[in-house]
This record gives C-alpha cells, structure tokens and sequence, in this order.
C-alpha cells in the first residue's frame, strides 16, 4: 500500500519527528510507513488523515487506486 | 529519564545481580539471589515507564507480538523434547512404571535424585532460557530490520 504522507508532511512544512510527536508514535513509524514498510492500523490511518484535513483514501493509495491517483 | 541514563541503570543493575549471585553461592542462600532478581526486574519495570524519549508505539508492540509468538513457536518444541526426557528419567526409577533392575544388588538406579543432580537440571534450565533469549533477540532483530527499524532518510541526523 502506497501513501503520500512524505507530501501532506511537505505542505505542512513538518518534520517526521514532528509528525510522529502530534500522533503519538515514534519517528521510525513514520519512517516505516513512508517507505511502505508498515501499514498502520486503522486508528492511526484515520489520526494521520484526520490530522491532515483530509480523507484516508487521499492520503493512503491501496492496489489499484495506485495507478489512478 | 534519558534512555542512556536507562541502559546505564540496566548494566548496573545487571553487575550487582552477578555480585549477589556470587554472595548467594557464598553463604549457600539461594533466596538471596531469587529476591534480588525479582526486585532488579521490577525496579527496572518502574523506572523504564519514567523515560521521558517514547519508545513504544503500535509498531514496536506488533514486533515485539510477532518475534514473542515465534520464539514460543520453536521454545515449546525444545522444552517439550528435553520434558519428555525428564519424564523418562523419572519413570524410570524403580517405583516407576518400569519392573524392578534386573541387575545385582546395589547397581539399582537411587530413589531419589541426588543435589548435584537437581543442579545439573537447574545448569540445564538456565542453558534452556538463554536459548529462548536468543531466539526471541533473533526474531525481534529480524522483524525489527523488516518493519524498518534501522531504515535511515534524509532527516536522519
């Protein structure tokens, strides 16, 4: 599963250590669900787009939505 | 508390175990050293809740989940295996399941296990969790390097 944390985060102007800070998790998630490493849980997948103003599906890319977006 | 500040308490902790085990074996107190373990685990349960750097998250506890469940995967095997083997050790004896030892007087396996004997088996389940130590520190850098763990970017200092 793909995501566009790395660009939400860019038009936030927003470290990953930031980031992770305003959610509760450690940098290395971040880290790790940027590269798509981890898939976050479904709590944190809603704090990220909830955080963001925005939808799950504009931030987190799954199977085909991948070649659409 | 600093995280390193943590890790330092820990080697400490650790050194005085080994002084406390070594007084143990001394003056013969094996409750010296089971006390002091206990409370070493649990003075360090306490102060690792006051590191103030958060360590754990939904990831880390799902690492640790995964390598725990493979570590129990594969320990049980081994324990089971060296169980049964106790099992034959203790059926064996004359009260056992088996017939009396057809051997002359005296060549009879004892009734009892003998102390250094129980102190081979401790020897043995002391080998037996640091084989569950290493398997679960195996697991955990294995699915720690797959979660990205160690993965570097360029925020990175």
């Amino acid at each position: 599963m793909k995501n566009r944390i790395k660009v939400y985060r860019a038009m936030h102007d927003l470290t990953q250590e930031g980031l992770a800070n305003e959610l509760g998790v450690t940098r290395q998630t971040i880290l790790a669900i940027e590269k798509g490493k981890y898939d976050p849980s479904l709590e944190l997948a809603f704090k990220i787009a909830r955080f963001f103003g925005v939808t799950i599906e504009d931030i987190f890319l799954y199977g085909d939505a991948t070649e659409r977006k | 508390m600093k995280r390193n500040t943590f890790y330092l308490l820990v080697g400490i902790v650790a050194l005085i175990e080994v002084g406390i085990f070594w007084l143990s074996v001394e003056v013969e107190r094996p409750i010296l050293i089971q006390v002091a373990f206990v409370l070493g685990v649990i003075l360090l349960y306490a102060v690792r809740r006051t590191i103030e750097e958060r360590m754990e998250d939904e990831r880390t506890a799902m690492i640790t989940q995964k390598a725990a469940l493979r570590t129990l995967e594969i320990f049980w095997v081994a324990f089971f295996a060296i169980s049964l083997g106790s099992a034959v050790v203790a059926f064996s004896r004359p009260l056992g399941l088996r017939p009396p030892h057809p051997g002359p007087p005296g060549t009879a396996p004892p009734d009892m296990l003998e102390l250094p004997f129980i102190g081979g088996f401790a020897l043995f389940q002391m080998a037996l969790l640091c084989l569950m130590i290493f398997l679960y520190v195996g697991f955990r850098v294995y699915y720690a390097r797959k979660y990205g763990d160690w993965d570097t970017d360029e925020e990175q200092d």
